[in-house]
C-alpha cells in the first residue's frame, strides 16, 4: 500500500471534459440538428442562388459582425468566470457571469432591432425563401439564448451559495453558453457571410 | 422465470406497462406509416378536389388502420403512466409527475386523437362535398403537426425532474435530450403558415428532421424505461446501478433463489 501511495503522486491527473460529460452529449446532438438545418438551407440556396443572393443583400452585414463580436466577448467573459471559480475567487467569477449576461442582453436587443428593421423593409417570415430561413434560424437561436439565461441563473446561484457550490455545474452552464455562441458563429457564417 | 416467480414478481405491472408501451409505438408506426399513409403527411397545398381524391385513394387503409388506433390507442396511456411513475421514483417533488401526467394526457387530444377522428370522418363519407373533405383533411394534419408545441412543456418538466433528481433514475444526458426534443417541437409551429417549402406540415425541417429526432428520443426513452424497471428496488433512495448496461440485460437473480 505504501509503495503504491509513493508511486501515485507522479501519475498525471485524470483528464476529463469540463462540466458534466452529459452536457457534451447535448452539444453534439444540438450541433447535428443545426448542421441539418444549415444543410437544408445550403441545398435550397444552391437551387435558387440568384433569389437568395438578392434577398441576402438586404441584411446588414456589420450588424451581424457586431452580433458575433458581442457573443464572442460573452464567451470570453464566461471562460474567465470558470477560471476565477476554479481559483476560488467566487466574487470575481460572479461579476464575470453578470458581464456575460449583459452581453447576452445586448445581443438580444440587437436581434430584435434587426428583425424590426427587416419587417419594416417588407422582409417577413413569409415574404421570401431566404427570409424564411433567416427568421427561423435566428429565432431558434434566440430561444437557445433565452435558455442560456436560465443556465447563467443556475451558475450565479452556484457561485453565491457556499453549500450548493459545484465547479462541475459552473462548467456545465458555461459549456451551454459556449454552445449558443458556437451555433451563432455557424449561423453568421452561413446566413450573412457565405455568398 | 417460472410462472410462480412471475406471479410473485412485484415488477409484473411495470413490465406489463412497458410491454404495452412497446406494442403501442410499434402499432402507431405500422398504422401511421404503412396502413393509412398519414405519415409522411399528404401535401398541404392540395385543392378540395385533390383532398377528396386523397381520401378515396386511402379509404381502406384509413378505415382499417384508424379502427386499430381507436381500439388500441388507449395504450398510449401506459407510456405516460410509466414515465409518471419514473418521475415519482425520483428525489423531486410530486408536482413534476402530476404536471407531466396532466400535460401529456391533455395534449394527446389535439396532438393524436384529432387527426384520427377527422380522417376517419373523411374516409367514412367519401361522397361529401370536396370543400368539407378539404376542411377535414386540413383539420387532421394541422391539428396533428401544428400542435406539437403542446408537448413542449411536458418534455421540459421531464428534463427538469431528471436534472434535479439525486436518485439516478435516468442519466443526465437524457435530460438534455429532452431539451433537444422540446426545441424541435417548437419548429413544427410554422406549419400553420406555410403550404410549400421546408416548413409546412410535411416539410424537410418541420417534419422530416423532427420525426428523425423524435424517433431517436422515443427509442431512447423506451430503452431507458426498461433499464429503470430492471433497477427498480421499490425504495425511496438512489437506485442501484444497472447489473449490465445492455439492452438484453436480464434482471438480477433474487438473493437466495
Amino acid at each position: 500500500m505504501t509503495t503504491q501511495q509513493a508511486a501515485t503522486p507522479t501519475a498525471p491527473p485524470a483528464r476529463h471534459v469540463p462540466g458534466q460529460p452529459d452536457m457534451w452529449f447535448f452539444v453534439l446532438f444540438e450541433s447535428l440538428i443545426f448542421t441539418a438545418y444549415l444543410g437544408v438551407y445550403l441545398y435550397y440556396r444552391a437551387q435558387h442562388q440568384q433569389a437568395f443572393l438578392q434577398a441576402q443583400s438586404h441584411l446588414t452585414l456589420w450588424l451581424g459582425v457586431v452580433d458575433t463580436i458581442v457573443l464572442l466577448t460573452s464567451s470570453w467573459s464566461i471562460a474567465r468566470c470558470v477560471e476565477q471559480a476554479r481559483a476560488g475567487r467566487y466574487d470575481v467569477a460572479r461579476r464575470d457571469a453578470y458581464i456575460t449576461a449583459a452581453f447576452g442582453v445586448i445581443f438580444l436587443v440587437l436581434k430584435v432591432v434587426e428583425w424590426t428593421r427587416q419587417i419594416h423593409l417588407g422582409n417577413t417570415f413569409s415574404s421570401s425563401d431566404f427570409f424564411q430561413y433567416f427568421f427561423f434560424l435566428t429565432a431558434i437561436h434566440f430561444v437557445h439564448l433565452l435558455i442560456g439565461f436560465v443556465a447563467l441563473g443556475i451558475l450565479v446561484r452556484q457561485l453565491s451559495d457556499v453549500k450548493l457550490r459545484s465547479q462541475e455545474l459552473v462548467e456545465t452552464c458555461a459549456t451551454y453558453w459556449h454552445t449558443v455562441d458556437f451555433l451563432w458563429v455557424l449561423i453568421f457564417a452561413v446566413l450573412y457571410v457565405a455568398r | 422465470m417460472s410462472p410462480v416467480a412471475l406471479r410473485d414478481n412485484p415488477k409484473r405491472e411495470l413490465w406489463l406497462a412497458w410491454g404495452a408501451t412497446v406494442f403501442f409505438y410499434n402499432l402507431y408506426a405500422v398504422v401511421f406509416f404503412v396502413f393509412t399513409h398519414i405519415q409522411p403527411p399528404g401535401q398541404p397545398w392540395y385543392s378540395p378536389d385533390q383532398a377528396r381524391t386523397w381520401f378515396s385513394h386511402h379509404h381502406d387503409g384509413l378505415l382499417i388502420g384508424l379502427a386499430l388506433i381507436f381500439v388500441f390507442g388507449g395504450l398510449s396511456a401506459t407510456s405516460i403512466a410509466l414515465i409518471t411513475y419514473s418521475i415519482r421514483r425520483m428525489s423531486v417533488s410530486r408536482a413534476f409527475s402530476y404536471s407531466y401526467l396532466i400535460i401529456y394526457s391533455v395534449s394527446a387530444v389535439p396532438g393524436f386523437l384529432f387527426i384520427c377522428v377527422a380522417l376517419t370522418a373523411g374516409a367514412m363519407r367519401p361522397d361529401r362535398s370536396p370543400q368539407l373533405q378539404h376542411w377535414l383533411y386540413q383539420l387532421g394534419f394541422l391539428s396533428f403537426s401544428g400542435t406539437m408545441g403542446v408537448f413542449l412543456i411536458g418534455s421540459l418538466v421531464w428534463m427538469t425532474a431528471i436534472l434535479l433528481d439525486r436518485n439516478g433514475v435516468f442519466p443526465k444526458w437524457f435530460g438534455y435530450l429532452n431539451l433537444c426534443n422540446a426545441l424541435t417541437e417548437v419548429v413544427v409551429s410554422p406549419s400553420w403558415i406555410f403550404k410549400t417549402g421546408v416548413f409546412p406540415w410535411n416539410g424537410l425541417i418541420a417534419w422530416w428532421i423532427d420525426v428523425f429526432v423524435f424517433g431517436i428520443y422515443t427509442g431512447v426513452f423506451i430503452t431507458l424505461l426498461r433499464g429503470f424497471i430492471i433497477r427498480e428496488d421499490f425504495g425511496t433512495g438512489p437506485l442501484p446501478p444497472a447489473p449490465h448496461w445492455r439492452f438484453w440485460a436480464t434482471e438480477p437473480a433474487e438473493a437466495g433463489s
